[in-house]
């Protein structure tokens, strides 16, 4: 049919060609799958971004002479100088008791979330080559950066618990040091989460980065980082701000059960477990819908 | 169903369909008075408010053409003509503002510009980019030797890719994206980097895909290559799109509108340029629907 419409077309002189496009052979080129076979391409990518996570920690402090040295030292030198700051000089470990371990678990869990929703929300602004390279589920960049940071954290982990039985006060080590796995895997799905959110907006307007800065150094207060928590006893808001931050639970989930040798609230588990579950699910879901967009200059 | 089979006319299938594509970037237009060398803080600030203006730039306008099994197609224009712009469309990693590609598998690009992550090994690039494209592991393994061959790269596959030159650079690229065998080859500007011996083995590379019915895009400001490498031609101007016809044609008409721009009778070329566009039959498309089975 598409030949006897050629052939008179040719005898005009601006003719009209008619192409059958056949759906069975051919199809839309960069569509957006549909939901569930974006998850299962996903999957299917779980070597790459597996690979890509691992050679990126290996490499990402390839420039520095102490090299991968620096994934446990950048933490500790976090520690101490929050040690020195706020133990000594002013003095906020009034009343808590082991207020090294204390500060320890703290600033190392933190800044795991730090650098995960921080890169989170780049992946997408910093891979613009990867992207116009390749074609594959964009999910993958943020996944990737989280694996990563997640790598980097099993050393940081260690040295922190090593920080905790070396320490003065010595801990006992129970059955719940192992809660501090699940607490962690949890606090993972959290971040990724909230950075495949984070990621498609920080795309669009580029000027949020600067505000991301100070929305984590909030967060970091109301996480108590490295002060008492009861030491927004005086105001309602904070307190129930903190009651609902999940890093905040993940902090306190780790330092009940390796400092203070109590099992953790279930509650402060039901928390984060909403929160992890439901910003993967909705990061998720926003990331797809955009996946179309993000080659776009 | 196909009525060129019946008739026995020898029509190959299409591999690539483009329909009435358009893009637009977004830009700023910086007003003139930045490029100054010293101006007041306040005068700079009510500059920018009044003047940079947020504009338009058509990259592709309605383009439409289709490619077939076997085709060879070179794609030729001036400097910011979208041809680049084009082959980010065919590959997927621009979604056009208007119109859609159809293409019987996924376009795989090569361009020069494609980079990897510098700091870790040829080799780990070579396993990165393999997976990023969907290969496994165990088929990496197995093609891995030919891929380091094709880049013409030895011991320094094992160094950074920060410490290669260009050439190498763009070469190993080239090796990677052609390693998953890819049925649609686009190649932005990659052969211009080679060297000769680079270069064969690239033309090797283009004549395997097309020999095994697939289709070649080559963008590529040497005329000579589009004319020694390709079985066609598609000139593109401005983002519209202005010839398609066999490569000699094309250089010819595209050599003598180059030449009237450059003489300085510009009113002459755009009258060529015009009567070629004129002179395009128009395409329009008609879905067939696929049945029972569902389009991915």
């Amino acid at each position: 049919m598409s030949i006897q419409e050629e052939t008179k077309a040719e005898q005009t002189k601006a003719p009209t060609v008619s192409v059958p496009v056949n759906l069975v052979r051919l199809s839309k080129v960069g569509q957006r799958p549909d939901f569930l076979d974006y998850l299962v391409q996903l999957w299917d990518r779980r070597s790459f971004i597996l690979f890509d996570a691992r050679a990126r920690v290996q490499s990402g402090n390839d420039k520095h002479h102490l090299g991968s040295a620096w994934l446990v030292l950048t933490p500790l030198l976090n520690g101490l100088s929050f040690y020195l700051i706020f133990g000594v000089f002013l003095g906020t470990s009034k009343g808590i008791e082991n207020f090294i371990g204390y500060l320890i678990i703290g600033t190392f869990t933190f800044s795991m979330s730090t650098r995960s929703i921080l890169g989170g929300a780049k992946s997408l602004t910093s891979n613009t080559s990867m992207i116009r390279a390749f074609q594959f589920p964009r999910a993958a960049l943020p996944l990737a950066l989280n694996v990563r940071e997640l790598i980097a954290n099993i050393p940081v982990t260690i040295v922190m618990l090593l920080f905790i039985i070396f320490t003065a006060p010595a801990e006992e080590i129970t059955w719940r040091w192992l809660l501090v796995v699940p607490a962690i895997l949890l606090q993972f799905l959290f971040n990724l989460g909230i950075g495949m959110l984070l990621a498609p907006v920080l795309l669009k307007i580029p000027d949020l980065s600067h505000l991301l800065t100070f929305v984590i150094r909030f967060l970091m207060y109301v996480s108590a980082v490295f002060f008492a928590e009861s030491r927004f006893g005086k105001y309602p808001v904070m307190r129930t701000m903190m009651d609902f931050n999940p890093i905040f639970q993940v902090i306190k989930i780790i330092r009940d059960s390796v400092l203070y040798d109590t099992t953790p609230a279930w509650r402060a588990w039901e928390v984060l477990a909403l929160w992890a579950l439901g910003s993967v699910a909705a990061g998720l879901f926003v990331f797809w819908r955009g996946e179309e967009s993000y080659g776009r200059v | 169903m196909d009525v060129s089979e019946v008739t026995g006319g020898h029509i190959a299938e299409p591999t690539v369909v483009v329909d009435d594509i358009s893009v637009v970037y977004r830009t700023k237009n910086q007003t003139p008075g930045r490029t100054n060398a010293r101006t007041s803080i306040v005068k700079t600030l009510r500059s920018r408010r009044l003047g940079d203006t947020a504009v338009k730039t058509k990259a592709l306008n309605k383009i439409s053409f289709v490619a077939n099994q076997g085709d060879s197609i070179g794609i030729i224009g001036r400097n910011g003509s979208g041809k680049s712009t084009l082959m980010k469309v065919l590959a997927g990693l621009i979604i056009p503002d208007t119109g859609t590609v159809y293409a019987s598998s996924n376009p795989i690009l090569l361009g020069v510009n494609a980079a990897l992550i510098s700091s870790i090994s040829g080799a780990q690039n070579i396993r990165l980019g393999c997976l990023a494209m969907g290969m496994s592991h165990a088929e990496i393994d197995a093609k891995f030797d030919d891929i380091v061959e094709m880049s013409g790269l030895e011991h320094e596959v094992y160094h950074p890719m920060n410490s290669y030159s260009s050439g190498m650079g763009a070469r190993l690229r080239f090796a990677i994206a052609a390693a998953v065998d890819p049925e649609i080859l686009l190649i932005d500007e990659a052969l211009n980097t080679g060297d000769a011996q680079f270069k064969d083995r690239s033309k090797q590379r283009m004549a395997k895909v097309t020999a095994q019915a697939g289709t070649v895009f080559v963008v590529s400001h040497s005329l000579g290559t589009i004319t020694g490498m390709c079985n066609r031609a598609i000139w593109i101007d401005k983002g519209d799109f202005i010839m398609d016809g066999t490569p000699d044609e094309v250089a010819k008409e595209y050599r003598n509108f180059i030449w009237r721009m450059n003489e300085g009778n510009a009113d002459y070329g755009r009258k060529i340029r015009a009567e070629l566009m004129a002179s395009l039959p128009e395409m329009r498309t008609t879905l067939l629907p696929n049945g029972w089975k569902r389009s991915r």
